[in-house]
């Protein structure tokens, strides 16, 4: 039903049932917010969206009170003005003031309030406390004396991922959001999804930087730095920089790291085609194998095998055993590229650009590194890649664009995929359609429309059906198996999970603070790259074909193990 | 585990996330003390993440993370204690027992502990040791007091 409110001396049309904050903001109507996130339930603890409701004592929270016919509300009036001054004051009293040389300069929820409010001066003097940064994670820093107590990461810690690595601890002054026993991330059942990073207002939570490390190895002489481009991050860039789809992003970051001394800029479009040939080729011996009673999980994403690791070993036999695309390219670069080109392997420097921040801690895994040594030495952020360019003095717009380097310099547009929920799903079921012998002309993969939750759809093959479900958060994933086996369902045989919402495009490594809109966008822009690609089907990629060519190499044979093959291990954490 | 709490969660059958603070108790009252392994245990217990039980234990000043003495003080600093003298009582136990507060000494003999009011304004000050209240003290008698405890300690 809809009704009228006053608000600020003119009328509104609202729904009943909506909480003042989303009828304001609906109108246009600003209202500063910090513990207030959307699709959760509203905790009322900032204190920032005070409004003034005629007939109340006291000023409402608008984020947790319903709109009611007749109300006539002041968004703006002095008293509301005031209150929200003096909170962001107290909010200021004990916070470091260290802006300058901060990573969230410019960037930061609490600067743009405080300019918001017109502070313009101390009023308050709170005694600065004493934590200390924890950096002992291999993804994500902690720094809590930057921390304003909002509970955004403690909550999407908790109800999105399932996983509580952080949380309040102590009270009062002394509060602060820490990991169990204070111990620090790495013994916590952190699972590395970053959305903590996403969602914080500050720089208490940021990634672990590489930045230096690859600014140390593109000024070595004698070490050559191998750039690899996850697709998803050309969109992502483009997002953030207002490039178009006829720009060819992915064709202008390579130019552009390349004026920034890369040796070679590769394309992991390369290794997604291979991992998803691959995995294809796991999904058919899977289900051709009657002892499995779960479906074939997609591992590409760090998170969810971290999670599974963590929290669900009794799942990691049905993981799908290939690399990720990550890891495979650095194995072939260090490998078979550096064998063709003659480079010792020693020489070479792999830094994979991706828009994750849990790659890092993938890079870091036993499996993946040798004698120490990681098949990928750096990996960079979409954050940290835009502060790369704009430290060199790189004007992305005015760059013009260079292909990619031999042998990995396309992908198909299957490739693409990877950076959305459900576009892995989709791949994979158009690979393994293909290579059951299906003709593509009547390949049918219908998406539903829903924005967030489970999705499912039926890939008919002759007279078999294959079932593909995808989930993006781990609760949303861990409500599916549930269910999935509560039911006993044996129609569903591929599930893709990736543990940020909306996938990749949503993921901990993308530029923070730009909202929901700005995530549709870069998928839509993945989306609008994938036309550009040349052909469709990975096994159409050269350097794919040349890979399972060679004739060690089919998918699902025992003989790819050590190039594309890893394994995953129960994990014990303080949890 | 050196303390077994089998015991302890035979008294919460039903897991249930409300029993949190009172299983809680039951082990500090059992063990003086709540140890990281034991709150581990709690939370596969009650399947709960080990995280939020150290949150909400923090949370409270009733729950301690390291043991106690053999003697354990716990100094009201409430405002009828401070106003007869409690915070001059603090810094004399702190002396003579070279501890300060929230800790215990080497020997495991005292331990210290400052707490809110206790509820005992009218005998103000007043410091408890294990649940034994000694009121409207002063520098003398709580020298002597301490004295008597370690008389009877060495003596033991």
């Amino acid at each position: 039903m809809e009704f009228q409110i006053e608000v600020n001396n003119k009328h509104i049309t609202v729904r009943e049932g909506e909480t003042l904050l989303a009828a304001l903001r609906g109108h246009g109507i600003r209202i500063p917010t910090l513990c207030h996130m959307n699709r959760f339930s509203p905790t009322g603890a900032c204190r920032l969206c005070a409004v003034e409701v005629e007939g109340k004592r006291d000023l409402v929270t608008s984020c947790s009170f319903p709109v009611e016919e007749g109300m006539k509300v002041k968004t703006n009036s002095r008293r509301v003005m005031q209150a929200r001054k003096s909170l962001v004051e107290l909010l200021l009293s004990n916070h470091p003031d260290d802006c300058l040389y901060c990573q969230r300069n410019g960037n930061c929820e609490l600067q743009w309030l405080a300019e918001m409010m017109n502070v313009k001066e101390r009023k308050y003097f709170g005694k600065k406390n004493t934590h200390y940064p924890d950096y002992s994670s291999t993804s994500v820093a902690r720094d809590p004396a930057k921390c304003v107590l909002c509970s955004r990461c403690v909550r999407i810690c908790e109800e999105v991922q399932l996983v509580t690595a952080i949380d309040f601890i102590s009270r009062g002054n002394q509060t602060m959001v820490n990991s169990a026993f204070n111990k620090g991330l790495n013994i916590s059942s952190c699972i590395h999804c970053g959305q903590c990073i996403q969602v914080c207002p500050t720089a208490a939570l940021t990634d672990i930087s590489h930045q230096e490390k690859v600014y140390a190895a593109l000024d070595k002489k004698d070490v050559r730095v191998m750039f690899m481009i996850s697709p998803s991050v050309a969109g992502s860039v483009a997002e953030a920089m207002g490039l178009k789809v006829k720009d060819q992003p992915m064709d202008i970051i390579a130019g552009a790291l390349k004026r920034c001394g890369a040796d070679k800029v590769f394309h992991l479009g390369v290794a997604s085609d291979i991992n998803i040939s691959e995995e294809a080729g796991n999904l058919i011996a899977h289900i051709q194998n009657k002892e499995n009673s779960l479906p074939l999980l997609s591992s590409c994403c760090p998170a969810w095998v971290r999670y599974v690791e963590e929290f669900r070993p009794e799942w990691i036999t049905s993981l799908s055993k290939t690399k990720s695309p990550q890891q495979i390219l650095s194995t072939l670069i260090k490998t078979q590229f550096a064998a063709e080109a003659d480079i010792p392997m020693e020489q070479i420097f792999n830094v994979a650009v991706m828009p994750c921040v849990g790659k890092k801690y993938e890079a870091s895994r036993e499996e993946n590194t040798h004698k120490g040594v990681s098949e990928t030495d750096a990996v960079l952020t979409v954050r940290e890649l835009l502060q790369l360019l704009r430290s060199s003095g790189i004007d992305i717009r005015n760059t013009e664009g260079e292909a990619l380097d031999d042998p990995y310099v396309q992908s198909s547009a299957a490739a693409w995929k990877l950076g959305y929920s459900g576009g892995k799903a989709e791949a994979v079921a158009r690979e393994t359609y293909r290579m059951l012998g299906g003709k593509m002309d009547t390949f049918k993969f219908n998406t539903p429309k829903n924005i967030y939750g489970r999705k499912e759809t039926k890939v008919t093959i002759g007279d078999h059906q294959i079932g593909f479900a995808w989930v993006s958060s781990i609760s949303d994933a861990e409500e599916y198996m549930q269910q999935l086996l509560l039911d006993g369902r044996k129609d569903i045989h591929y599930v893709e999970v990736m543990a940020c919402l909306n996938g990749c495009v949503g993921g901990g490594g993308q530029p923070v603070s730009r909202g929901f809109e700005q995530v549709i966008a870069r998928k839509k822009l993945c989306a609008e790259l994938e036309k550009n690609c040349a052909f469709q089907y990975p096994q159409d990629n050269p350097a794919t074909a040349a890979f399972f060519k060679d004739n060690r190499f089919k998918p699902d044979q025992e003989i790819t193990r050590n190039w594309i093959k890893t394994d995953f291990k129960e994990r014990t954490v303080l949890k | 585990m050196s303390i077994s709490l089998e015991d302890v969660f035979e008294k919460f059958p039903n897991r249930r996330r409300e029993d949190m603070i009172p299983l809680l108790q039951a082990i500090q009252d059992k063990n003086g003390f709540l140890s990281e392994e034991m709150i581990s245990s709690v939370g596969s217990y009650l399947r709960i993440s080990v995280n939020k039980i150290y949150g909400v234990a923090t949370f409270y000043d009733n729950f301690r993370f390291g043991p106690v003495g053999k003697y354990h003080i716990r100094l009201c600093h409430g405002t009828a204690c401070h106003v007869a003298g409690a915070g001059t009582l603090l810094k004399e136990l702190e002396r003579i027992l070279k501890i300060s507060d929230g800790e215990c000494d080497k020997q495991g003999i005292f331990s210290l502990e400052v707490v809110s009011c206790i509820g005992a304004c009218g005998l103000a000050p007043l410091i408890e040791v294990n649940d034994m209240y000694h009121t409207n003290l002063n520098l003398q008698s709580l020298k002597e007091l301490i004295k008597s405890l370690r008389e009877k300690e060495n003596s033991a």
